[in-house]
């Protein structure tokens, strides 16, 4: 069983509001006005196919790439927000440093997040993630497997349990039982009041869209930077024939 | 500026300098050299000591002058952008934590495994100097490390300066090292063969000095080392006339103040508007 305490705040129930969002680069077009929502305990799916912007809509709401439009986290713009210690978040691909530990890792992003840890073994109390998740403290990031890597690199993102988490593609090099591990701390983070805005490819939310239904509230499809489906998991369905990964909303066709 | 943040990140950047390679091999080569210099110049140091500025003192200074900052500056290259293609620095940013926290935290870290390097190499060359060394000798060994240890903070500032501002990590390590050949040989072979054609004269050449941090450092530690601008020939003697040796130590150290802040500044505006 996961507890989670996320950080609480006195405003009201909205906690990201994105409003015409649009980034461009060169003359390539990434994101192309999109608007999305999340209520405090929203767990919301961001999923589409390779290039459709997925990535950069959560470097916006990050504060990490600039863009035309607003987005507020609490009323706060990103870069303020992520100052205010009320973002975490998981990049695609992070390469952690190999010569330092797991627990080495832990300590430093919670002394950047203020959270005290006077002994070694309170670094594992202080990532809200299920015992095992994290691989033993004193080994090397360099002598993890990828799939090991990017368990450490999430619970450096959850550290401090931050209102809103951005994981962009967390379950990637994750095996079945720590993937279960993972949307079982979304759920414990949704029950705690905790909002996410996750990035999946299609491939994976196709073949699990029943599993994600149950931890995710909402999808939001993009296309090509536009966002084409905003409702239920459970309304994205693989469109036949030779798309069989391709996901549609249940009433596009 | 939040000081719990900036030693976080200083801690972080200096645990992960002393673990790798960069650090350890210069650190080790450096003590080994420093050994070296100071074995061969034993018998000027003994005779004239460090503030006589003989073979020894010279070898010394010059060593002080181009290892650590050729290792602050690499190390000072590599940080931002190898984080950067890494992902870290993006990981990093949104900690609650400002950039120029972040920038700070990163020099100083640096700055601390510079610092280290320099403290092996010249430990080493004190505890052979030990035995040969009169009081004043070590005053002005202190003052040459002193001045390394400023130079190194240069150093390091300004290699974080092109990381936070190069594109690629290679194009930062290629642009520091091109950097450190400037300043520390490209330059003076420039002004030696132009000083008398273009009639630079005494003053020409002190502006040169402030405006090339290793030369300015090569000048702090001759005068700290207890030799007074006499020590640096005509120009010494300009010096010493003009301004006098103490307030041409002072503007060297103002030189050497002004290049931090300004490498510190450009790396945070580097940061702050570069997308990581």
């Amino acid at each position: 069983m996961i507890r989670i305490e996320t950080q609480t705040r006195p405003e009201g129930d909205q906690l990201l509001e994105i409003h015409g969002v649009k980034k461009s680069f060169g003359g390539t077009v990434v994101l192309d006005d999109v608007s999305l929502q999340l209520k405090r305990g929203d767990i919301a799916l961001v999923v589409g196919a390779n290039g459709s912007g997925k990535s950069t809509l959560l470097r916006c709401v990050a504060g990490l790439t600039r863009f035309d439009g607003t987005a507020r986290i609490l009323g706060a713009d990103p870069r303020s927000a992520a100052r205010q210690g009320l973002i975490g978040y998981l990049p695609q691909l992070v390469a952690l440093p190999e010569a330092v530990t797991v627990g080495e890792v832990i300590a430093f992003f919670a002394r950047l997040r203020g959270v005290s840890l006077r002994r070694p073994t309170d670094c594992a109390a202080a990532v809200p993630l299920p015992d095992g998740f994290l691989p033993g403290l004193d080994r090397p990031i360099g002598a993890l497997s990828g799939g090991m890597r990017r368990r450490v690199a999430l619970a450096a993102a959850l550290i401090g349990s931050p209102p809103l988490v951005l994981l962009d593609e967390p379950a990637a090099s994750l095996d079945e039982e720590h993937s279960a591990s993972l949307w079982e701390t979304m759920q414990a983070l949704r029950a705690a009041g905790g909002t996410a805005l996750i990035a999946m490819p299609l491939m994976v939310t196709s073949l699990l869209r029943h599993d994600l239904a149950a931890v995710a509230d909402r999808a939001v499809l993009l296309e090509q930077g536009r966002v084409v489906h905003d409702g239920s998991v459970e309304s994205l369905r693989p469109a036949p024939p030779l798309g069989a990964h391709r996901l549609m909303s249940v009433g596009s066709r | 500026m939040n000081l719990r943040s900036v030693t976080a990140v200083a801690a972080w950047e200096l645990r992960l300098a002393v673990r790798g390679r960069l650090v350890m091999g210069t650190a080790l080569t450096f003590t080994v050299v420093c050994v070296l210099a100071t074995l061969l110049g034993l018998r000027s140091l003994s005779a004239l000591g460090l503030a006589g500025v003989g073979s020894g003192t010279g070898a010394l200074i010059n060593l002080a002058i181009l290892f650590p900052p050729l290792m602050g500056m690499m190390l000072g290259a590599n940080s931002l952008s190898s984080a950067r293609e890494r992902s870290l620095l993006p990981l990093m940013l949104v900690q609650p934590i400002s950039r120029l926290d972040h920038v700070t935290g990163v020099v100083l870290g640096l700055v601390g495994a510079v610092w280290l390097t320099i403290g092996f190499g010249f430990g080493a060359s004190a505890l052979l100097l030990a035995g040969v060394a009169g009081t004043a000798d070590v005053a002005g060994l202190l003052a040459i490390v002193a001045s390394a240890l400023g130079v190194g903070v240069v150093a390091v500032a300004l290699g974080v300066a092109i990381s936070a501002l190069a594109g690629s990590r290679l194009q930062a390590l290629g642009l520091s090292m091109g950097l450190w050949f400037l300043f520390a040989f490209a330059i003076d072979l420039v002004l030696a063969g132009v000083a008398g054609a273009v009639h630079l004269g005494p003053f020409g050449l002190f502006v040169g000095v402030l405006l090339n941090p290793l030369e300015a450092g090569r000048v702090l530690m001759v005068l700290a080392s207890g030799g007074d601008a006499l020590t640096l020939g005509p120009f010494g003697a300009y010096l010493n006339v003009t301004i006098g040796t103490a307030h041409a130590a002072l503007a060297v150290c103002a030189s050497l103040a002004t290049w931090t802040v300004l490498s510190l500044l450009m790396a945070w505006a580097g940061i702050t508007r570069r997308e990581p």
